[in-house]
């Protein structure tokens, strides 16, 4: 614990390029993701396909990604930005589809018998109400970005990764130590921001609670865990 | 030259095929590591997400689970167990087998848990004993997520495995760790192009075994996944 | 006037949906669309509206065709209720009622107003404005689908099933507030139900399907109940239609009996007098302020000393009582037939006798209301 008081100006620098590298994608795969899974919902013959690419990137073991693309972007922040935006989509793209799936059949049939035009429907109407289901995957992916980015550190771009390599050179475990707990926190900080934004912006789900929120969780993690 | 070049040609040139460094050996290897952590995974995650999923408890334990195993990083884990229990020859083996574990248990959790409590009502009304509608209503139904799980799992562990090539571990990894010490990039693209091809054959052999096992009325309901 | 002229619609695989269709359904009236699963009623009620797009003919609104006119536009000028009121659940009450003005470009503030005016005209009490779809019973949200239906004070309202899914208190409720609404609006509806009783109930002009596509009858309710088209409309209407039918007809065009109502204070005598006089067996005894209060019977006063009043004397309940002004002569029938005495107790408003109706009364009220009967849908009571 001394050792992280004393050293805070290194940790803080790193946490700050870990975010960094972290929550770009994450910006880029929902600005993404949202376009596309309405493109999805909307002409259903593009789903299987964009379906199978978004499989295949979330299968990609992200270290592989990263040296792939060495040769096109040089060792800058973008060779990891970029695997990880795609592995973003991967959860993001398949959550926006489910959200607006989900959906209840009398509520789209009410708002299109209103006269709500396609997009507008869209817009008003149903992306509201996939947001629980959305943020699900955002948490999901967050979370896995968080962790993800130490990787990099193997190429030397890994955030507070570098405490990983560093400890193991110097034979020191408290610095693995310290980096470990911190990327775990911010995790956890992340996704709970995450729950908040998700209270805040679906009042209407309140009385509803834990079971629905339990079963949003649930199927937000259908992409689950990678490197 | 492009990735893909220099990949193809580290590929293609014949030593590479041979000898305790070649591609055939490392791969075994790889695949050995993976199985084994896999099994362990499955021996503990399986039985506990089918149990949990039946009983219908646990759940934010699961999803806690599924949130801690995400959040923790692989390199920063499998360093961690190298530095505290140096020399140990299965130091690699707790890192890849704790983090195998969430995808399998809370996609058998979920999958157990979502099977229509109608049928399972239905079931126990005919006179099944638990057992047998876990093992004749719910595996079955759940089988689509079942699978879902373990592929996950699967990816997670070669990908894992391919990161602890960094603290000793043999297989594929040791291309892309050893070229990249060396700075020999063919090296090293090579290897990834490896990986690459692994993870895609595995993801093949996945969706193979559901179309041989999921029946097709339950496999246009889990379209998503 | 919404007009179907030969309307088809069919789906690949062969189904027929609905058979070359020609409607009318005029204005400021209930239109009913009543028949069993599948006939097409459903799939009519959406092509006003064009969720659904007919396969051959055309429909016309006001004279003019509905494909020519843009769907979205045609919608916002149509009001639509269905079974499972499809609101929003991410807006309170008074935004999901506000939503088609709002969607018209009405400033915020004032679609805010004309929902909470929906809202008292639909009974909903104005503290649930603020509250949202999940926190009102089944009732409360099918008034909020009708409110929401008629923000933009559409001339067109269609309904599919909208009462089905509550229970059978909470409907009758709805109904009776349909029929008070169309009574103050008389707006175009166009109602979809399965329930042969709610269609006869609320409708003005109920159209009977067959079964694929096709319409057995159109007819007021009364006419329907009276002369049905053909065996299938009669199975389909029930077996006691000849009693429902009298639900059309006012107990006002009863001749009640009022030899036989004395107070009271009248004695044994008059009593039997009365009795006599009339050929009835029973005497219908009323308290201060001309209220019933039991049937004396003949065989009773004749034991008895003349003198005594009637209050002396035990009486019989009078039973079940009709309001003369208000109530059909199928209430009144009813009445009859629950009261020992074979006679039954009409009284007005306040509750005071106005008279006394026996079985040949009845019959003879039916026999002339048959007769008058001309085709002008009297609500049923």
């Amino acid at each position: 614990m001394s050792w992280a008081w004393a050293n805070r100006a290194l940790l803080a620098q790193y946490t700050g390029s870990h975010l960094y590298l972290a929550l770009m994608p994450i910006l880029f795969g929902i600005i993404v993701a949202v376009p596309v899974g309405v493109l999805c919902v909307r002409f259903r013959w593009t789903w299987p396909p964009i379906l199978s690419l978004t499989s295949i990137f979330y299968a990609m073991p992200s270290l592989a990604l990263y040296l792939v693309l060495i040769d096109y972007t040089g060792l800058t922040d973008w060779t990891v930005i970029i695997p990880l935006t795609l592995f973003s989509l991967s959860v993001l793209i398949p959550n926006v589809v489910d959200g607006l799936r989900s959906v209840p059949q009398p509520v789209r049939q009410a708002a299109t018998a209103m006269g709500f035009g396609t997009l507008r429907q869209i817009v008003q109407v149903e992306l509201p109400l996939a947001v629980p289901i959305i943020i699900a995957g955002l948490r999901v992916a967050t979370v896995s970005s968080i962790s993800l980015v130490s990787v990099g550190q193997l190429i030397g771009i890994g955030g507070l990764g570098y405490f990983f390599t560093d400890g193991v050179q110097r034979d020191f475990p408290t610095e693995i130590y310290a980096a470990l707990i911190l990327i775990v926190i911010l995790a956890f900080l992340a996704d709970g921001l995450l729950v908040l934004m998700r209270r805040w912006l679906t009042p209407w789900e309140r009385a509803r609670g834990t079971r629905r929120a339990l079963s949003a969780t649930l199927r937000g993690s259908r992409a689950e865990g990678a490197t | 030259m492009s990735y893909f070049s220099i990949a193809w040609q580290w590929l293609t040139s014949a030593q590479q095929w041979h000898g305790g460094d070649g591609i055939p050996v490392r791969l075994a290897q790889h695949l050995q590591f993976t199985g084994i952590a896999l099994g362990i995974a499955v021996i503990i995650a399986l039985p506990a997400g089918l149990a949990m999923g039946h009983l219908r408890r646990g759940g934010f334990a699961v999803v806690t689970l599924a949130n801690f195993g995400r959040a923790l990083p692989t390199l920063g884990l499998l360093v961690l167990i190298f530095v505290l229990t140096p020399g140990s020859p299965a130091s690699w083996l707790v890192p890849l087998a704790f983090l195998a574990i969430p995808p399998i248990l809370v996609n058998t959790y979920e999958g157990v848990l979502g099977v229509d409590a109608d049928l399972t009502d239905a079931a126990r009304g005919m006179g099944m004993t638990e057992w047998q509608i876990l093992r004749k209503v719910e595996i079955p139904v759940a089988m689509p997520l079942i699978l879902l799980g373990l592929r996950i799992s699967a990816i997670q562990v070669v990908a894992t495995a391919t990161i602890a090539a960094y603290i000793g571990l043999g297989g594929l990894g040791r291309y892309i760790i050893d070229g990249l010490a060396r700075d020999e990039y063919n090296v090293v693209a090579g290897g990834a192009a490896v990986i690459v091809l692994l993870a895609l054959a595995i993801q093949g052999l996945f969706t193979l075994l559901r179309w041989l096992i999921v029946p097709v009325g339950l496999r246009r309901q889990a379209q998503t996944s | 006037m919404i007009t179907f002229e030969s309307v088809t619609k069919h789906y690949p695989g062969g189904t027929v949906a609905v058979d070359a269709l020609d409607l009318e359904i005029p204005d400021g009236q209930t239109m009913v669309l009543v028949g069993p699963s599948g006939c097409g009623k459903t799939t009519t009620l959406r092509m006003i509206n064009r969720l659904i797009e007919p396969s051959e003919g055309r429909i016309l609104l006001d004279g003019r065709d509905i494909s020519q006119t843009e769907a979205s536009e045609l919608r916002r000028g149509i009001g639509y209720v269905i079974q499972q009121t499809g609101l929003f659940p991410h807006r309170t009450i008074v935004d999901n009622i506000a939503t088609v003005p709002l969607l018209k470009g009405w400033p915020k503030a004032k679609a805010r107003d004309r929902a909470r005016e929906l809202m008292d005209l639909v009974g909903l009490d104005p503290a649930m404005a603020r509250r949202y779809p999940y926190q009102l019973s089944g009732g409360q949200q099918q008034r909020v689908g009708v409110a929401r239906a008629l923000a933009a004070d559409p001339p067109v309202l269609l309904m599919d099933e909208p009462f089905s899914a509550v229970d059978p208190i909470v409907r009758a409720t709805l109904q009776d507030e349909l029929i008070r609404l169309q009574a103050e609006l008389h707006k175009t509806v166009v109602l979809v139900t399965h329930d042969v009783e709610e269609a006869i109930k609320v409708g003005d002009q109920v159209a009977v399907f067959y079964p694929h596509g096709k319409i057995a009858q159109i007819d007021t309710p009364q006419h329907l109940l009276g002369a049905p088209a053909d065996d299938y409309v009669e199975n389909f209407l029930g077996f006691d239609r000849g009693i429902r039918r009298l639900a059309f007809f006012p107990a006002a065009g009863l001749d009640l009996q009022t030899g036989i109502v004395l107070s009271d204070g009248s004695t044994v005598e008059q009593g039997r007098r009365a009795a006599k006089q009339a050929g009835e067996s029973w005497v219908l005894a009323t308290e201060a302020g001309r209220l019933p209060r039991g049937w004396a019977a003949l065989a009773d006063l004749e034991s008895r000393d003349g003198h005594e009043t009637l209050a002396q004397v035990p009486l019989a309940p009078y039973g079940h009582t009709f309001r003369v002004g208000q109530d059909s002569l199928r209430a009144a029938l009813d009445a009859t037939v629950l009261s020992r005495t074979g006679l039954a107790v009409g009284v007005d408003d306040q509750g005071r006798v106005v008279g006394v109706t026996s079985y040949e009364r009845l019959r003879a009220a039916i026999q002339a209301a048959e007769e008058a009967a001309d085709g002008q849908g009297a609500r049923p009571s």
